[in-house]
């Protein structure tokens, strides 16, 4: 694991009631993992649950087989920590989204039991709904000619043609749900991610990564042949040894079992997060961006493969974003051998 | 150190070549350097450490001219400049070179441009807040100085250049610190004060802004600017404020007044699309000039963004232009997509087989990977196309090939879901309804249920077997993993299936139950038009 933790930058104010209960979450965490604690100074219960090695023992217990069943301890800890309505609690518990939602969605088709993550996940789907009291998201597309904060137009407004306008719904209006329906998995799931989406600035990198991992395992596409995408000096294919063939075909049969449906509800939220992940500002964190390139190969594949317009158009578009990261910084002043004042 | 033979300073009209100082800088001699150059050109003690600092700049050594420009109070020669700068000239006029306004901007600009180097040299060491600080300096100083924008002056606008890369760089330093909320002020403050940026500058910091505002994840709080006319579009959040400005510059980008950055398409081409709006998107592409992309590119990218519109019969006319043999006849994803389109309608079914393939030729290499989905396409298109068959045996012989086409497909994209459920609904069209059944057997299980279409064709297909009680379990498994808008074809399904089971009084409550939810649908704003309920899901 990368040491990159984001601290949080927010102030917390810590009423009485919310050291209580991250010191509790703390507490009955420890029945489940075994954090060895380094105490320093600045060693708060906060800081510990959110420790990189706290994570990753996590995330290995939510791999493992079963974890996501009704009666997982775990779940039921990450169910009750979020409900406990501390918002870096709840932070802490959307770091592991990216894992509970890849490990689920793989295991629906094997029809196994996981209540428990299916409980999380609505925790974080009706939070959502609460935010936006069900309304939908929507989007007003600007009409160049009518001015904006930003430019003038020439044309006269007619003031009367105030409502040719188009608004967009970026995301629909949210109906509770009590449990999954399996054909409202793909929706709340979806929204879960749009809320991991709307506080991704406060997530650390180790979630991100984790996220592009599974975004190449939904896609269930391989997306190597893309690697070199409209790149002017063609590389032909290189010499593989008959080894490294093997293997990558070996995990090429393992990505397409992962493989999922992918409907608009669910594609357009982790496209906007990998949108984050491939160009945010992550500081050029280079496991992140080898993780989210990949990713994008792969739903791009993915996208080709669906004959999908609506899918081709975004990824293509990040792809050809992401071979063009280093460019000329116009702030730089030019290179002059005549030094003048 | 590199140390180039043919560098010079140039100062007060003379001249004087750099190795001298050079050699004593990298001794680590920093004031002799200053009083050789003082002695040199006649320069004040500030004067010649700003040369200095951006000889060091120039050679790349970077904490020497941290180290340099550390050594002018640069805080001092702000304040000293500040009363005169705002003396504004008494006359216009042509200025001579001595006038006291250019003397005086010639010192803003020499104080301006060394602290300006130093917030550079400090972004380079890593140091962004003490290069935020810096740079934050000469922003406030020109703003609080030239509240109307910095004259104009014959001769060099070295002012000008300096404010505006200051300009330009300050967000970008808020950002590689980390501080957000204050980068979006910083972008704001750029783009929509007097800053006499030229176009390129301009449309550069509202492109970086524009990217900022997509990827980041950073919501920013909306703009507030007082004493606007009406009708003016304020941006809600930062999806619309990152089209406008994008859409600004491509505007821009038409009336030629900055370079064409094909980037900014693609921010918008995914902002676009993130909404949904490709047909938006389309209208964009067609208002760029002719040669800002290859025209088969352009038809193409129109194409996806039509067909995404659900406007296939436009985005199919497009394709058959660029698929013409005199333009790009093998483009793959052209063909894919008109077959796919193709693919929808019974009398373009022939057309669609046509490209499926010539697709299918043309997957070899590195698109191998393609192959399968070419087959799934011409099989798609082949059953198509026997739907309008003039004889039966030409109905039987395309039937058999399409289905021929799906299964080799299905042998190279095993878990390609639609495939399978057309490869289902092939099979069920030919009455072999024992394999229609395997494979919306393993649609079903592969999409884990989530997909309504999958619940109502094994339901059809168990009751075309005359499996009518498990064809019933089915629905009444399907009915509680719906929520209510969808469940009318369900409930139309499930009194079919009492009428076939002669149960005509269970019929009778399921209908009536159905036209109760109509009506409650008709009443209520739920999500789902009625016409979207009894399509396909």
């Amino acid at each position: 694991m990368s040491d990159d933790e984001n601290t949080t930058t927010s102030t917390v104010t810590f009423t009485p009631n919310t050291s209580e209960k991250i010191q509790s979450a703390l507490q009955s965490l420890t029945t489940i993992v075994n954090p060895t604690l380094s105490v320093t100074s600045s060693t708060t219960p906060l800081s510990i649950l959110n420790e990189c090695q706290i994570y990753a023992q996590i995330a290995a217990l939510l791999r493992s087989p079963n974890s996501g069943a009704g009666d997982n301890n775990l779940c039921r800890w990450l169910y009750d920590t979020f409900q406990s309505n501390v918002a870096d609690l709840q932070l802490t518990i959307l770091r592991f989204l990216p894992i509970i939602a890849g490990v689920y969605l793989s295991r629906v088709a094997e029809r196994k039991p996981q209540a428990g993550f299916e409980a999380v996940l609505l925790a974080l789907y009706a939070h959502e709904t609460t935010t936006r009291a069900g309304e939908p998201v929507t989007v007003t597309i600007p009409d160049m000619s009518h001015p904006s904060v930003y430019h003038e137009s020439k044309t006269t407004v007619n003031k009367n043609n105030a409502t040719d306008r188009n608004i967009a719904v970026l995301s629909p209006l949210l109906e509770p749900h009590g449990t999954v329906r399996s054909t409202r998995r793909a929706r709340i799931v979806g929204v879960a991610f749009e809320l991991f989406y709307s506080k991704i600035s406060q997530m650390s990198i180790a979630p991100k990564i984790d996220f592009c991992k599974f975004c190449k395992i939904w896609a269930g596409q391989n997306g190597d042949m893309y690697k070199y995408f409209e790149d002017e000096d063609d590389e032909e294919d290189e010499e593989e040894s008959n080894e490294v063939k093997i293997e990558k075909d070996k995990e090429s049969e393992e990505i397409k079992r992962g493989r999922v449906p992918m409907p608009w509800e669910l594609l357009q939220p982790v496209m906007r997060i990998l949108g984050h992940c491939l160009l945010g500002p992550n500081n050029k964190n280079t496991k992140l961006f080898e993780a989210a390139s990949e990713a994008c190969r792969c739903l791009f594949a993915r996208a080709m493969h669906d004959v999908n317009p609506n899918a081709i158009l975004p990824m293509r578009s990040l792809l050809r974003l992401s071979k063009n990261i280093d460019e000329f910084d116009a702030t730089e002043p030019p290179k002059t051998d005549v030094i003048s004042l | 150190m590199e140390s180039n033979g043919d560098r010079e300073f140039c100062a007060n009209g003379t001249c004087m070549k750099t190795a001298e100082v050079e050699a004593k800088l990298d001794q680590g001699n920093i004031q002799d350097a200053e009083t050789a150059l003082r002695d040199g050109l006649s320069l004040t003690s500030e004067e010649a450490r700003a040369l200095l600092g951006k000889l060091e700049y120039q050679r790349g050594n970077v904490e020497g001219a941290l180290r340099v420009f550390d050594g002018i109070d640069l805080k001092a020669a702000i304040q000293r400049l500040q009363p005169s700068l705002s003396e504004k000239p008494a006359k216009k006029g042509p200025s001579h070179a001595e006038s006291p306004s250019s003397v005086t901007q010639h010192a803003a600009s020499m104080v301006l441009e060394a602290i300006y180097l130093k917030a550079k040299t400090l972004q380079k060491l890593g140091k962004f807040n003490e290069a935020v600080n810096e740079c934050k300096q000469v922003v406030d100083a020109v703003e609080k100085v030239f509240s109307q924008g910095i004259p104009e002056t014959q001769g060099d606008n070295r002012l000008q250049e300096i404010v505006s890369c200051a300009v330009e760089l300050l967000p970008e330093l808020w950002k590689q610190a980390g501080c957000y909320p204050e980068a979006i002020k910083a972008y704001r403050h750029a783009l929509l004060s007097q800053w006499n940026l030229d176009n390129n500058c301009c449309a550069r910091i509202q492109k970086a802004f524009a990217a900022f505002l997509l990827y980041s994840g950073v919501e920013a709080s909306p703009p507030s600017f007082s004493g606007q006319v009406e009708g003016t579009y304020v941006p809600k959040n930062n999806i619309e404020e990152a089209i406008l400005l994008l859409m600004i510059i491509l505007s821009k980008c038409s009336l030629g007044k900055v370079k064409w950055d094909p980037s900014v398409m693609e921010h918008l081409t995914f902002a676009l699309s993130i909404c949904g709006e490709t047909s938006i998107l389309a209208k964009q592409f067609q208002e760029l000039m002719p040669g800002v992309y290859h025209r088969i590119d352009r038809w193409n990218s129109l194409a996806l963004c039509l067909s995404g519109a659900g406007q296939n019969k436009n985005a199919l006319s497009l394709l058959r232009k660029s698929l013409h043999k005199h333009e790009r006849p093998d483009d793959l994803v052209a063909l894919l997509l008109a077959a796919k389109v193709c693919s929808e309608d019974p009398h373009l079914g022939a057309e669609g087989a046509g490209y499926a393939q010539r697709a299918v030729d043309k997957a070899q290499g590195v698109n191998e990977h393609l192959k399968g989905v070419a087959l799934r396409m011409l099989g798609l298109c082949l059953g198509k196309q026997a739907k309008v068959a003039s004889s039966d045996f030409e109905r039987s012989m395309l039937q058999s090939k399409a289905l021929q086409s799906l299964e080799e497909a299905v042998r190279l994209e095993q878990n390609n879901f639609d495939l399978i459920f057309e490869l289902a609904i092939q099979y069920a069209e030919h009455r072999n309804l024992a394999v229609a059944l395997r494979y919306a057997k393993q649609f079903f299980d592969k999409t884990g249920g989530s997909k309504l279409k999958g619940w109502r064709l094994l339901s059809l297909v168990l009751s075309a077997l005359k499996r009518f009680s498990e064809a019933e379990v089915v629905t009444d498994a399907a009915l509680d993993e719906t929520s209510k808008w969808e469940q009318g074809p369900l409930f139309r399904l499930k009194a079919k299936l009492k009428i076939a089971e002669l149960r005509p009084m269970d019929a009778i409550e399921i209908y009536r139950y159905l036209l109760a939810l109509v009506q409650a649908q008709k009443k209520s704003s739920g999500p789902q038009s009625l016409s979207s309920q009894f399509g396909m899901v």
